[in-house]
């Protein structure tokens, strides 16, 4: 089975600290969920797991079934069974959809071996039929064009193809339509197994609706400060963040700091107000 | 005018590269070695194509009527016009489609090449003509190629250069475009010669509109040099030019696109795009489009965007399992993707990806 562990995490972006000890154990089978306001550090954590080059680990620990993530390659760690839905997938010109899945799809076979085309074909398109996305996705470039929408479906496509061993869903809900996220939350459900360790972050429990979570874990201030089970969501829903804010006596939940600059409005005379003449 | 004198064929065979190119997925197609036919696979009524053994005498009045020396021409067009050992001739009646794409396989292996190419498109008629040079040893290489397009005529004329290292290139194109005609210049270039290609191509009468599309890829020593000028001569005439490049080691790849548009020319549209990656530190890559107007009621626009790949891009297609080499490649190939509808054969793309490949192969 499967396990994702993460210990004591920190992590920085051109100095300035972001994550502040993050600690949790994902297993194969389970669903955990990460949820807090803006700017508290949970795509962070997803970015940092899956190795974007912007971000610097500083302390702290990840493995993957016992292996030291942080001193894989990017491309390393996904082969080894990590994958990260995100929040805003790059657009890459060119490059046809089926030919990026399947190129991903052969990088994970021994060298000299590659996908047969007839069952990628099939696998492809039931996976573009189960998405209700349009018949020639295969054919488009890599999200260029793409509306918020297709993006997020197209993400949820690349991990029903590729079946990692832990998912890590970055806002998969945001920017989708009541349809869409039923269709990505039915989806996702289906793909379940006792094997995948799945993890979503999300700001609104209505992705939650569909998709079911064991463990709800809140993150303030780098930091997870309150875990338990889908009852905190319930609360949250209801009453908002401040009670825990209250609990665990923190004022200000954000890690990224609030941008100082004074704004001011176009058309009464910009140059005056910002002077302050 | 043409002078024209032939060199002696040494050696008739098809070079095995040729071959295979033309084995099964291309239909019409013209073999030429050393200003020599070897093979000919053309037969369309309404089209004329043969060498200049032929063509300077069946169509003699057709080029004595290109009056192309009279004009403000390079020193190295005028050269190849007189001292021409290789030819081709390409004539398209009045009202005449040609729906197949044609292939023209010019080829140098004894003597140096100066080779010159002419098509000329006449009134409503539509061809499709794809030219493909090569040679196996280094050599020095002058090529014209010159295309009419005549009234409401539509020519896409595409070249493909394959020269080895050490090799000279000198390139000179030049397109005239007439009435409601329509000309399309495309360059996939993935030779390792020193290379200088100068296109020019004048929009005489209203309503004449021409594409230029260059996709260039440099690396070790490699310098080449793209111009292009499109001239505006008429009103309502639309010029535009693109160029895509990635230079690579220690190569220099210098893009320079010129869109001019004469007085009084107005409504025309001059538009230029540039787009490269450089692949190592010490490689270069140059674009400077400039925009020529001397007259208010026009719309123009040029730019650039030159960097290295897109790292947000590398990251994404690392983080499905593709290994970085395997992702820039990905990302280059994607890059280079507008030259590959232009090749009109599956095996031709499929050579241009590998020539790429091989021009990359050091990332």
């Amino acid at each position: 089975m499967s396990k994702l562990e993460i210990k004591d995490l920190h992590a920085e972006v051109e100095g300035n600290e972001i994550l502040r000890g993050v600690t949790l154990t994902i297993n194969g089978g389970e669903t955990h969920a990460i949820m807090g306001p803006n700017g508290t550090g949970k795509s962070t954590l997803a970015s940092v797991v899956m190795g974007h080059p912007k971000y610097k680990v500083t302390q702290g620990e990840i493995l993957l079934d016992g292996n030291n993530v942080l001193e894989m390659d990017v491309d390393e760690r996904a082969r080894a069974g990590l994958f990260l839905g995100m929040q805003a997938p790059a657009e890459v010109p060119g490059v046809t959809n089926s030919d990026f899945i399947k190129t991903a799809m052969n990088a994970r076979l021994e060298e000299g071996k590659k996908v047969k085309l007839f069952a990628f074909i099939k696998q492809y398109d039931k996976a573009v039929q189960e998405l209700k996305m349009s018949e020639d996705l295969p054919h488009r470039y890599l999200n260029e064009g793409f509306s918020g929408g297709e993006k997020k479906r197209n993400e949820i496509l690349q991990m029903k193809m590729l079946n990692p061993k832990i998912a890590i869903l970055d806002e998969i809900d945001s920017g989708l339509d009541v349809d869409a996220l039923k269709i990505v939350g039915e989806n996702v459900t289906s793909m379940k197994h006792d094997q995948l360790g799945l993890l979503l972050i999300t700001h609104y429990q209505r992705l939650l609706d569909y998709i079911k979570a064991d463990k709800v874990h809140v993150m303030m201030k780098g930091q997870l400060v309150k875990s338990g089970g889908m009852d905190i969501i319930e609360r949250i829903d209801q009453e908002g963040y401040d009670w825990i804010k209250q609990e665990v006596g923190i004022d200000d939940e954000r890690v990224i700091p609030k941008d100082d600059k004074e704004l001011v409005t176009i058309g009464t005379c910009a140059t005056k107000e910002a002077l302050d003449l | 005018m043409v002078t024209y004198t032939k060199n002696p064929l040494i050696n008739d065979t098809i070079p095995k590269t040729i071959e295979s190119l033309i084995a099964d997925d291309i239909s019409h197609y013209l073999v030429i070695k050393d200003g020599h036919i070897l093979a000919k696979d053309i037969d369309i009524e309404g089209l004329y194509i043969d060498n200049f053994d032929n063509a300077l005498s069946d169509k003699i009045d057709v080029i004595q009527k290109i009056d192309d020396t009279k004009t403000d021409v390079s020193d190295a067009f005028k050269y190849v016009k007189e001292n021409a050992t290789s030819g081709i001739f390409v004539h398209v009646q009045k009202n005449t489609v040609i729906e197949p794409p044609l292939h023209v396989f010019v080829l140098q292996e004894e003597h140096d090449m100066v080779h010159n190419t002419i098509v000329v498109c006449d009134e409503n008629s539509q061809l499709n003509y794809m030219e493909y040079y090569q040679n196996e040893q280094p050599s020095s290489n002058n090529i014209v190629n010159q295309a009419i397009v005549n009234e409401n005529a539509k020519l896409t004329y595409t070249t493909m250069n394959l020269f080895t290292q050490k090799s000279v290139l000198d390139v000179n194109r030049q397109g005239l475009v007439k009435r409601y005609g329509t000309l399309t210049f495309n360059n996939a270039e993935v030779s390792d010669a020193l290379s200088n290609v100068n296109t020019v191509v004048k929009l005489v009468a209203p309503y004449a509109k021409s594409y230029v599309k260059t996709v260039a890829i440099t690396n070790q020593q490699q310098e080449a040099r793209f111009e292009q000028l499109v001239e505006h001569l008429a009103q309502y005439t639309e010029g535009y030019i693109e160029n895509y490049g990635v230079s690579s080691d220690t190569s220099a790849l210098v893009f320079e696109g010129v869109g001019k548009i004469h007085k009084n020319m107005k409504h025309s549209i001059a538009r230029q795009q540039n787009r490269g990656i450089v692949l190592s530190r010490k490689a270069r890559l140059d674009a400077n489009p400039l925009l020529l107007i001397d007259e208010y009621d026009v719309i123009a626009s040029h730019g650039a965007a030159i960097g290295k790949i897109d790292e947000e891009q590398l990251y994404y297609l690392m983080s499905r399992g593709l290994t970085k080499r395997n992702a820039e490649r990905l990302i280059i190939n994607g890059f280079l993707n507008p030259i590959l509808d232009a090749l009109s054969s599956d095996k031709l793309k499929t050579l241009f990806i590998d020539s790429v490949a091989r021009k990359t192969q050091d990332l």
